[in-house]
């Protein structure tokens, strides 16, 4: 993940966030206000449902109170006070002075409490009522909630009763409203509200018993919870239901319990308001909101693209430079202005790459000084060898020419040898230079790499135990399932007979030379070690550059060599040494080499020469 | 057919006669007038074979018809002519009959019978009331008030029994018979007296046996007092408890008020029992039905055996005839094996009860299984002028 990308993401995840957190907000907002609304409309409904509820009563007191003063119903009381009453002549009353004064429910009931006639029951004559023979201050207790018993099953009624006394017997008028849909019809409803009655008349939940304005509710066991809640404890209750899956579709029920004359529960009034409308708002502000943050996203998106662009665009461009850099391009530059951090930045990177290549010119430039002098150093040690003898033969000539010496011949002749032999080492020398400059690109062809430093072994044999010098035992340890590489065997040969010549040179005093192959990835490796003195770490660091010899005769050009054939190869040499204990050098060769020859960059490791610390005097040296 | 020199011979209008005459000479029996009577029912055609439409008074309506239809009988079949014969119809509305000047009887005393039809029970007192008819039945719930109204009224013996019968044989199938238990409980519960003194306002009398009082003489063995206390025991037995369904005519009123009363009583002894309106001619499965039934004959032992003919195919009682002539204990034992059934539980005995203005004279009630004696009615005062035929 990029720099840009990072940065986008962050920018990304704060701009929702932000725009969620916005919308939650607005959500909330609009709820909490939908819901004191929701709370104002049913507070009215409820205060408008008391108002018509004393409304009613007062009416049905009046009513009934007229009923009772009414001349016919005087005449009744008087007439069923006298001994022998006939109530049979009043049992058909009830009905019409029911409907005279538009009550549903309406008992002539007499002293005893049995009824004379009945509104509501007609055929219930004769039957007692306990309930109106209680003491109790009827005209002050104005009208109560009551279930009703009916023809057609109980009823809940608005009821109120007057008494008319004559001498020592009463008359009572029971009279009151049916609390029903027509109740409920009568109520102004806000839009979006309704109003339902649920008439408590049995024990147990009764869907029946549910009714709105317009007859049974429809899905009526859906408020069983809120009835049975009722009916456990009555008091104020808000319940919401959910009539389908769509929470629109919701509604918010007030429950409000009816009271009776001894305070059970008769009747639950609930009073519901459709959420639709808060849902769909909501809805309506969830979709705005989505639609900003879409745009806010995308614009925000496109603007973070951008702005992140920008942002990281020195840094990338740093990146780039530095990646450059580390290719080899030590020309590189970044192009950043500003005065920021990152133009900073950008200005240190540009001087520090300004600074790596005028002092990696200036290495070069010493470099090829001291490349220089070391080949000048080594010229003219090679050339000084045979010069000297030719200096001395030509001088000897000279000397036997001037003293006319009778023996000039014979050192004209012993001379001219000397000198085309010193002639010679000097084309031997100048051949060797040659040929490190002409140093042939390898053929390739597949090569066991054990039977090259078996065949290098064995052209060395006679010289380890050579008479007149300490012996080297040679020891190998070859992987036999080494697989065969592609190399030129000529060059390898060659590289390994300058490394053997160079343990051998190391070991004056004789040791062990092991040599080791081994399988690495993707190619082999080859080990040569000697038990000789071993080299300094400025010995390592040279030690691969041509013509640098630490030998008296030595041309500097083994190892220069060596480097270059396995370069060429494609591989890699290293060397480690510690001092007193011996030299490893260490090859790997790919199976595959790659077409063209490598350049071979010098570098020296420093992470391993730093583990190596405690024991400074091994050294590695890689090529 | 009943002849007028029968009534001539009844002890009742010798009685009348006699009590009248020398009181007032006016009193005396006269010649001519329009007697105007008002029926419920309403009668499309004369045709003895056609059915009559539905009205609401069925007992009228089967007076009328009889006498209109004794009418033409005796003019097509015999060629004797009858006291009446139709002079105007209108279908549905009115009709009016004059009287047969030769007939052998003697001629009737009234000139015309005007015939009202489809007049419902309230507007006929009214009639009354107002003085705009002369003859009217009433039924017998509104008999106190017309009274009361001033409406002068006649009352036959009670003859006509308003039974609860449970549904058996082919009739029962429908729901599945009531248990005998049940029927019991149903029966103790109902309060005859309530319906008498409350429902028909003290007309009628209760109904424990299949036969009046008047009639049998042993009507009063037959206990006609609630027993709700037995009557919830019976009921506590039976688990579980049935729903008993019991019909009654849609068009009357009585049968109306007497079955919700029974319903209330059911239900004081914990019964489950409601009342439902049926339709005459209508599938209608109920278990129970409120019937009326009126005797045919003033004989007990007839009007048992016509009784128990109707009620067989009701209840599934077998009918057995009863021995000729049957002394009173064989009849007292039929009619208390019908009762102790329990299929058919007597409510009430109606009376027939007549509504008659002042001018209307020599009137008697007819017994049961006789028509009305409107040959032998004659109109007090002024005689109005004949009305022409064919007009009103």
């Amino acid at each position: 993940v990029t720099f840009r990308t990072k940065l986008f993401l962050i920018f990304t995840l704060a701009l929702v966030v932000s725009v969620g957190l916005v919308a939650a907000a607005v959500t909330a907002v609009t709820r909490r206000a939908f819901d004191e609304m929701n709370r104002q409309h049913t507070d009215a409904l409820v205060a408008q449902f008391q108002r018509e509820f004393a409304q009613r009563s007062d009416d049905v007191v009046h009513r009934v109170q007229g009923i009772a003063d009414a001349e016919g119903t005087v005449r009744m009381a008087i007439d069923l006070s006298r001994p022998k009453g006939d109530v049979s002549v009043y049992v058909n009353d009830a009905t019409g002075v029911a409907k005279a004064h538009q009550l549903d429910f309406l008992d002539f009931i007499s002293n005893d409490g049995s009824i004379i006639s009945s509104a509501e029951w007609p055929a219930r004559f004769g039957y007692k009522i306990d309930w109106v023979l209680q003491p109790e201050d009827w005209a002050a207790r104005g009208s109560f909630l009551m279930k009703a018993d009916t023809q057609e099953g109980p009823a809940l009624a608005l009821l109120s009763v007057s008494r008319v006394r004559v001498g020592d017997k009463d008359l009572y008028i029971v009279g009151g409203e049916r609390l029903g849909r027509e109740f409920l019809a009568s109520l102004v409803l806000p839009t979006g509200m309704r109003a339902l009655l649920y008439m408590n008349l049995d024990p147990a939940f009764q869907a029946v018993n549910l009714i709105d304005s317009t007859g049974p509710a429809t899905q009526a066991d859906q408020f069983a919870s809120i009835v049975e809640k009722e009916q456990q404890q009555p008091g104020e209750q808000i319940a919401k239901i959910n009539w389908t899956t769509d929470a629109a579709s919701a509604e918010m029920f007030h429950a409000m319990p009816l009271l009776g004359r001894q305070k059970e529960l008769l009747g639950i009034l609930l009073i519901g308001s459709s959420q639709h409308d808060m849902v769909t708002l909501q809805r309506q502000i969830m979709l705005l909101s989505v639609c900003v943050a879409a745009i806010g996203l995308l614009l925000g998106a496109l603007l973070g693209w951008w702005g992140t662009a920008r942002v990281t665009k020195p840094v990338r461009q740093l990146a780039e430079g530095a990646r450059e850099v580390a290719g080899g391009n030590w020309n590189a530059r970044v192009n950043v202005r500003g005065r920021n951090e990152i133009g900073q930045l950008a200005k240190a990177f540009n001087q520090m790459t300004e600074q790596l290549v005028d002092q990696r010119e200036r290495l070069i430039q010493a470099e090829r000084v001291a490349a220089w002098r070391e080949v000048a150093r080594r010229l003219a040690h090679e050339l000084k060898n045979p010069l000297f003898p030719l200096q001395t033969t030509v001088e000897n000539l000279q000397r036997a020419k001037e003293r006319n010496h009778g023996e000039f011949e014979e050192v004209f002749h012993e001379s001219t040898g000397i000198l085309l032999a010193e002639i010679e080492n000097l084309k031997n020398i100048v051949g060797r230079f040659s040929e490190f400059s002409k140093m042939p690109h390898p053929e390739l062809s597949s090569v066991q790499l054990n039977e090259v430093v078996r065949s290098v072994v064995k052209l060395f044999e006679a010289q380890f135990g050579a008479v007149g010098r300490p012996p080297i035992t040679p020891e190998l340890h070859l992987d036999d399932h080494l697989q065969p590489i592609e190399a030129d065997a000529t060059l390898l040969h060659r590289a390994l007979e300058n490394l053997v010549l160079n343990a051998m040179d190391a070991m004056p005093s004789g040791g062990v030379l092991m040599l080791r192959t081994s399988p690495a990835e993707g190619g082999v490796h080859l080990e040569i070690s000697d038990t000789g003195t071993g080299l300094t770490s400025e010995e390592c660091e040279r030690l691969f550059t041509p013509y640098y010899t630490t030998k008296q005769h030595g041309t500097g050009l083994g190892l220069a060599i060596v480097q270059s054939v396995v370069s060429d190869h494609g591989g890699r040499i290293w060397v480690e040494s510690e001092a007193g204990v011996g030299t490893s050098f260490h090859i790997e060769l790919p199976k595959h080499p790659p077409r063209r020859a490598v350049s071979f960059p010098i570098s020296f490791d420093y992470e391993k020469q730093k583990d190596r610390e405690p024991e400074p005097e091994k050294h590695k040296q890689e090529a | 057919m009943k002849r007028r020199s029968c009534r001539w011979l009844a002890a009742t209008s010798v009685a009348f006669v006699l009590a009248a005459l020398p009181v007032e000479s006016s009193r005396r029996p006269r010649y001519g007038g329009t007697l105007r009577l008002e029926i419920g029912e309403t009668i499309t055609s004369l045709d003895s074979e056609a059915p009559s439409t539905s009205g609401e008074d069925e007992t009228a309506k089967g007076e009328i018809s009889s006498l209109i239809r004794e009418v033409l009988e005796t003019k097509s079949q015999f060629s004797v002519p009858g006291p009446f014969h139709v002079t105007a119809f209108e279908a549905g509305k009115r009709a009016m009959l004059t009287a047969t000047e030769d007939y052998p009887q003697g001629r009737p005393f009234v000139d015309v019978i005007e015939i009202t039809m489809g007049r419902a029970a309230r507007e006929r007192i009214l009639d009354l009331e107002l003085n705009k008819t002369d003859f009217a039945e009433i039924p017998a719930e509104d008999v106190r008030r017309a009274a009361e109204r001033g409406v002068r009224v006649s009352r036959s013996q009670p003859d006509e029994l308003l039974a609860l019968v449970f549904l058996g044989g082919l009739e029962a199938k429908k729901r599945g018979p009531v248990g005998v238990r049940v029927r019991e409980a149903v029966a103790l519960s109902i309060d005859r007296g309530a319906i008498v003194n409350f429902i028909l306002q003290k007309e009628g009398e209760p109904a424990g046996g299949l036969l009046p009082q008047w009639s049998s003489g042993t009507a009063f063995l037959f206990s006609t007092v609630a027993d709700t206390v037995h009557a919830k025991e019976l009921s506590a037995q039976i688990v579980p408890s049935p729903k008993i369904v019991l019909g009654y005519d849609s068009g009357d009123s009585l049968e109306q008020a007497v079955a919700e009363r029974i319903v209330v009583n059911a239900r004081e002894a914990r019964i489950q029992l409601t009342a439902q309106a049926v339709k005459p001619g209508l599938e209608n499965v109920t278990d129970a039905r409120l019937i009326r039934l009126r005797m045919q004959s003033k004989s007990p032992a007839a009007a048992l055996e016509s009784f128990t003919e109707s009620l067989a195919v009701m209840t599934g009682l077998e009918p057995t005839a009863l021995p000729d002539p049957a002394s009173p204990e064989e009849i007292y034992e039929r009619e208390g094996a019908i009762v102790k059934s329990y299929r058919v539980v007597p409510l009430v005995w109606l009376p027939r009860v007549y509504g008659l203005s002042a001018r209307v004279r020599d009137w008697t009630p007819p017994g049961p299984g006789e028509s009305w004696p409107l040959a032998d009615v004659w109109l007090d005062g002024p005689v109005e002028p004949a009305v022409e035929e064919g007009k009103e």
